[in-house]
């Protein structure tokens, strides 16, 4: 798996041979190229460069970016905290309104509530979400002046950064929400049909702990599953997110890397992300032995 | 399913007849009316050079669809040689090909589009190269399945004792066997595909200005949201609706040919 993602990602810089005559553009003399690429190791074999990649890429030195001169490492380092805070948050508030409405629409079941989420589940989807965006931005920053538009504060824990927060948050948990709540709902009608919610039932449990504590829990699985499917997207929607509210995170400083061509810090930060989806994945593993205590793994 | 039937259609004949429906050339500046509100001249406004909004979004049909088609099919075309030979051959061909498809898995479709399209250099061109490139996974994992079940059935077993080689027993068996999968996956990478399109082009790193592309036109008005409301909104809303109808069409048609498939929406 690693070996795969770095070939991926050191690939990446080769697909057009030759990114100083990229960056510099015809009008540059040859000598000045040369010497650029010989600082950069840019001349040596296409195998050696690979294998001296990775190996200071796993002592955590992901090169020298090539048009703002820092280390690679130290910027996406400065980075990071926020687009793993805007994600996390992201998926907060899509659990936080998918789980209660997926479990009101499987217990109101072909009522018009439960229809109107299924039609609100495909708009949402169909919703780009760099434009909710620019709508959030109009309606809350433009028109009614109550949150800022961009930018983000130090901290979440304050009213600043509460309203600094809550709509990049919202853009990107939202449009998910819809996915979620339907998968919610499927996913309860299927548990409410079982034996041990039965059972629970004629035990003489009250109906909200039949469902919370008996229904809730073991609909939660596939629920795991699809966040687990859907973490590539989150990090993906984060991106725009982070460009559409000037948000300091990892995929700004990747949309300008692309834009400026700076492709050691493009490498570094899809291979940070995938990182990241990887590791993600490895805790949503370790969740489902706590939801279900069934599945152990040894 | 008709819902998005003619939604697709209405898409469909808006760029057919962009010329005729749109009251203005999508580029001609109107130095009178710039940033006009939507109204009177200007049904959707015009933006910061006084171009018309709404002819802009007319024409912009003509380049999501032609990026959505192009796009699906650059994935569906990789997708199946790759994931048919796979499933077909299966030892080494299929393990390496699902290694490639778990690793590219971990990076978000959008990041990987973003980076290689960033190298190929940007533009339509090259942005629809790069989703395609990135975006064919989920067709080789579908196609992959599907000849896994088609080739041990008695036809593929018969046309084998007749003595066809593989690449006819592939091309003329197999392949046609999976084709109505491939139509309805199709249709439902559609919206996916738009959408990818769109983000790219906001980005930066698609269609160019002045091309009249939605997802441009979004970027383009981001400046001027303050002021002008409409030439970020209309945009768009046009790639909503475009998408939402497409998303009726795939899943009226996944219902209608294969009911026993879950039903999450």
């Amino acid at each position: 798996m690693a070996i795969g993602v770095t070939l991926l990602v050191f690939s990446l810089l080769h697909l057009t041979g030759d990114p100083i005559r990229l960056l510099y553009g015809p009008n540059v003399p040859e000598e000045i190229v040369q010497q650029r690429r010989d600082e950069l190791g840019l001349n040596r074999p296409v195998p050696v460069q690979y294998v001296l990649w990775v190996g200071r890429a796993v002592r955590g030195d992901l090169g020298e970016s090539i048009t703002a001169g820092g280390r690679v490492t130290a910027m996406i380092a400065a980075r990071v905290g926020p687009t793993v805070e805007l994600a996390g948050l992201a998926l907060v508030v899509t659990l936080a309104v998918s789980l209660p409405a997926g479990v009101i629409s499987a217990t109101r079941r072909n009522t018009w509530l439960d229809s109107l989420s299924r039609v609100a589940a495909l708009f949402w989807v169909s919703m780009p979400i760099f434009w909710l965006g620019l709508l959030f931005i109009l309606a809350f920053g433009v028109w009614l002046h109550v949150l800022p538009i961009s930018g983000r504060a130090e901290t979440f824990w304050s009213l600043e950064g509460l309203r600094s927060h809550t709509l990049p948050v919202l853009t990107l948990g939202l449009p998910p929400a819809a996915l979620f709540t339907r998968l919610t709902r499927s996913s309860m009608l299927e548990v409410i049909g079982e034996e041990y919610v039965r059972t629970a039932r004629s035990k003489g449990l009250a109906e909200p702990a039949v469902i919370i504590r008996h229904a809730l829990r073991n609909a939660l699985i596939p629920v795991l599953t699809l966040i687990g499917l859907r973490l590539p997207w989150l990090f993906g929607g984060a991106v725009i997110t982070e460009t559409v509210f000037a948000w300091p995170g990892m995929g700004r400083l990747l949309v300008d890397a692309v834009l400026k061509r700076d492709y050691p810090v493009v490498q570094g930060i899809v291979l940070v992300m995938a990182a990241l989806v990887v590791a993600s994945s490895l805790l949503i593993d370790l969740l489902y032995s706590y939801v279900d205590p069934r599945i152990r793994y040894d | 399913m008709l819902v998005g039937l003619i939604f697709a259609l209405v898409v469909g004949l808006a760029a057919l007849f962009a010329g005729v429906i749109a009251p203005r050339d999508p580029t001609a500046l109107d130095m009178d009316a710039l940033l006009a509100p939507p109204g009177g001249r200007h049904l959707f406004g015009t933006d910061e050079l006084g171009r018309d909004i709404f002819s802009r979004v007319i024409f912009g049909t003509r380049y999501a669809l032609l990026i959505g088609v192009a796009v699906v099919l650059i994935e569906a075309v990789i997708g199946v040689v790759l994931g048919a030979a796979a499933a077909y051959f299966g030892g080494w061909p299929d393990a390496v090909l699902m290694r490639v498809v778990d690793v590219m898995l971990a990076v978000p479709t959008l990041v990987l589009a973003l980076a290689i399209a960033g190298v190929l250099g940007g533009g339509l061109g090259n942005m629809i190269l790069a989703i395609g490139v990135t975006g064919w996974r989920e067709f080789a994992r579908l196609i992959r399945g599907q000849v896994l079940i088609i080739r041990t059935s008695p036809y593929v077993e018969a046309a084998r004792a007749l003595g066809a080689g593989d690449l006819r027993v592939l091309a003329r068996h197999v392949l046609p066997n999976a084709l109505g999968t491939v139509i309805v996956f199709a249709t439902l990478e559609m919206p996916a595909a738009l959408l990818w399109a769109a983000s790219l082009s906001f980005l930066g790193l698609g269609a160019q200005p002045p091309t009249p592309e939605w997802g441009a036109m979004v970027a383009e008005g981001r400046g001027f949201i303050g002021q002008a409301w409409w030439v970020s909104t209309f945009p768009g809303l046009a790639i909503m609706t475009t998408v939402l109808g497409f998303n009726f069409l795939g899943d009226g048609l996944r219902d209608l040919l294969d009911p026993r498939t879950a039903r999450i929406l």
